[in-house]
């Protein structure tokens, strides 16, 4: 493989502070990630609790390189037929009927115009080069990894009746996981792998200023301090980025309609767990989690 | 690599080695990565070297503390070696495998055969007795219930069907050949279902002495009405895979055979370790790969339990479902509050009791009902402890 992979030879700076405008607040270890995914042309493996940004990577980083986004959700039971590509059989049908009824060759059935295309080979037949995104790859059985190694390992497909195709342009690949199983060690050691973690304090503050405008400085803290301490909790599910932003703008929302602010908080708190055992757990909680909030 | 950077890269080598002998498993293509990258653009410090190194070689979260460690030996403290880590060294630990080399866990002392007693266990073997007459009719409903309630997944491989999905072009192309190029008639091709593996641990530990041989004949009941699908083994202070044993049509003459196969029945307890075990060998892992993971056991582990809990979950990341039956569940008082029944409660996905074969019968009825629940959710069947105080 070429290093010459990347589409946009963004410096680090540079890739941070593209993703900063387009919102998305990175750690150092992710914009590493990043920066090394592309530069090495290497799928990027992240892996994080539910809500801590893995799905939003690849969408900002279509938007900063200017790149088709393609999305593979995954889900139990994907097959190669709707992850990669699959023959046409009722166009091929007709095409023996055409050419039947005007007395011509048939010629030959497995062509490229008789191919659908699923996303993989989109990907791979992009020719400015495309965002993959294969989306929660632990929900799809684990016999369905075998069908990416192929595209992870070298971007090429092998289509039996046509032969191999390569990518002329590597794509940006971005697999996502919530851990909910294990994956093959033959699917790791072809990607890059990076764990997102939650974000500490400040870089929620800042994803909270960006995402809330309108809500005070001293109540962002004391809301993140409180979010920080209800995941400390354990729950069955502990609230994301996504949550944190909600229950600002819901809470914000009743303070608007006059209720005070630790009371907008407790009320809005649906916004943050969506659990019914949590929200017992957080309520017991209450007064030491949200206390000066 | 040239001149200047020799030392520097002799200093990298050994620290590749080190993850490796970490047990932090480094496949040739990602040192690679890793070295193409130092030498395109040298880390301007040892934070970004850690991330290049972690990003490129790290395959699991898993794995991280151990990386860290042999990280901060090697580029942290100048290549001494560092201080130990204290005692209650917590966050994840590595992987089974990669368990390092401070603390070799008790079965590494074990020879390959397993025969041979560690200082932990007791060399027990035992004669498990008749089933007697008035389990067979239980048995029999066991036989004849687990075929149905075993999971299953859509093959990978299509094959002819009336009313498959898709179209089967060749084979009505073929068939078309036999009238002068005419469809006649159209051939499917369907995905039929491909039954999922069971996996059955049994405890046979000296806390569970009154039901061992009962459980044993629920796992040959199992193993019985799905035999090429089935694994099972048991634990006590060693793993033993018994499912050959075990395979014989007679569930008496079966049972004698695992008597004689299984050396540690009714001594101590080290389900983390054994656990472990299994879990260090690629091919049982294969095993637990997407299968229904069941295991009987009471969770009474001597000692620290954060082995046998890390084993838990990662058990539990590798099954389809894992399932826990425990004979202290089947009594009404029953709560998973003991330290390491409390911390793996959330990794399940249900927790029933079974002591004896008809409560067994009872406990396999309900798992098609498991099946479908989303997972992880043992937890709200059972009262939550109170978290600031879990014993």
């Amino acid at each position: 493989m070429t290093p010459d992979g990347p589409p946009v030879p963004l410096s680090e700076h540079e890739l941070a502070a593209a993703l900063e405008r387009e919102g998305y607040f990175a750690d150092e270890g992710l914009c590493t990630a990043v920066h090394l995914a592309l530069r090495l042309s290497r799928p990027l493996l992240l892996e994080g609790e539910p809500g801590v940004g893995k799905t939003e990577v690849a969408a900002v980083l279509s938007r900063v390189t200017g790149l088709d986004l393609i999305r593979l959700q995954c889900f139990e039971g994907l097959d190669s037929g709707q992850a990669l590509y699959e023959w046409d059989y009722p166009k091929q049908l007709l095409q023996v009927r055409v050419a039947e009824s005007r007395g011509q060759d048939v010629g030959e059935l497995y062509r490229e115009e008789f191919l659908l295309r699923r996303p993989l080979l989109r990907a791979v037949q992009d020719e400015r080069g495309v965002v993959l995104l294969i989306d929660e790859i632990d929900r799809a059985d684990s016999e369905f990894e075998a069908f990416l190694l192929e595209f992870l390992g070298d971007f090429q497909i092998t289509i039996p009746e046509l032969g191999t195709i390569r990518a002329r342009t590597p794509p940006i690949v971005v697999l996502t996981s919530n851990r909910t199983r294990e994956l093959h060690d033959a699917l790791k050691r072809r990607c890059l792998y990076h764990w997102i973690a939650f974000p500490e304090a400040g870089r929620e503050r800042a994803i909270l200023r960006a995402a809330v405008p309108g809500l005070e400085e001293r109540a962002a803290e004391g809301l993140v301090r409180s979010v920080q301490r209800v995941r400390g909790l354990p729950l069955l599910k502990r609230p994301g980025i996504a949550e944190t932003v909600e229950w600002a703008r819901g809470a914000l929302a009743l303070t608007d309609g006059g209720s005070p602010w630790p009371t907008a908080l407790r009320r809005a708190l649906g916004l943050l767990i969506k659990d019914e055992e949590d929200t017992r757990l957080v309520l017991t909680h209450a007064p030491e989690l949200f206390d000066n909030a | 690599m040239p001149g200047p950077v020799g030392l520097a890269a002799g200093h990298l080598w050994a620290f590749l080695a080190a993850l490796r002998g970490a047990g932090v498993a480094t496949a040739p293509p990602k040192q690679a990565d890793l070295l193409r990258v130092i030498a395109s653009s040298p880390p301007p410090g040892p934070t970004k070297l850690y991330w290049y190194a972690r990003i490129t070689l790290l395959q699991d979260i898993g794995d991280l503390p151990a990386f860290d460690r042999v990280f901060d030996t090697w580029f942290r403290y100048g290549g001494q070696e560092p201080v130990p880590p204290a005692a209650g060294d917590d966050g994840e630990a590595p992987s089974p495998n990669g368990a390092g080399q401070d603390d070799p866990p008790a079965l590494d002392a074990l020879p390959g055969d397993g025969v041979e007693a560690s200082a932990l266990s007791t060399y027990g073997r035992r004669e498990f007795g008749p089933a007697g007459d008035e389990r067979r009719p239980v048995m029999a409903a066991l036989r004849a219930t687990w075929p149905a309630v075993l999971p299953a997944t859509p093959s990978r491989r299509r094959r002819p069907s009336r009313s498959g999905d898709r179209l089967d072009i060749r084979h009505a192309w073929r068939r078309a050949h036999r009238h002068d190029g005419e469809f006649i008639e159209l051939r499917r091709l369907a995905r039929p279902a491909r039954p999922r593996r069971l996996l059955i641990m049994v405890d046979v530990s000296g806390s569970l002495r009154l039901h061992t041989p009962d459980l044993l004949r629920l796992a040959h009941t199992a193993l019985r009405a799905a035999p090429a699908r089935t694994e099972v083994f048991t634990f006590g202070t060693r793993l033993t895979r018994i499912t050959a044993a075990l395979a014989h049509p007679h569930a008496d003459r079966a049972l004698r055979a695992v008597s004689g196969q299984v050396t540690d029945a009714d001594g101590g307890t080290a389900i983390g370790t054994a656990l472990a075990h299994f879990l260090a060998n690629p091919r049982f892992v294969a095993l637990a790969r997407g299968a229904l993971v069941i295991v009987l056991s009471d969770g009474l582990e001597r000692g620290d339990c954060a082995p046998m809990v890390r084993a838990t979950a990662r058990l539990a990341r590798l099954s389809h479902r894992l399932v826990w039956w425990s004979p202290l569940a089947c009594s009404p008082g029953y709560r998973p509050v003991t330290r390491a029944m409390a911390a793996q409660l959330p990794l399940l996905d249900h927790l029933g009791g079974v002591r004896d074969l008809p409560t067994g019968l009872t406990e396999v009825r309900r798992l098609p009902a498991v099946l479908t629940a989303p997972r992880h959710t043992a937890a709200r069947r059972w009262p939550t402890p109170d978290p600031r105080d879990p014993q």
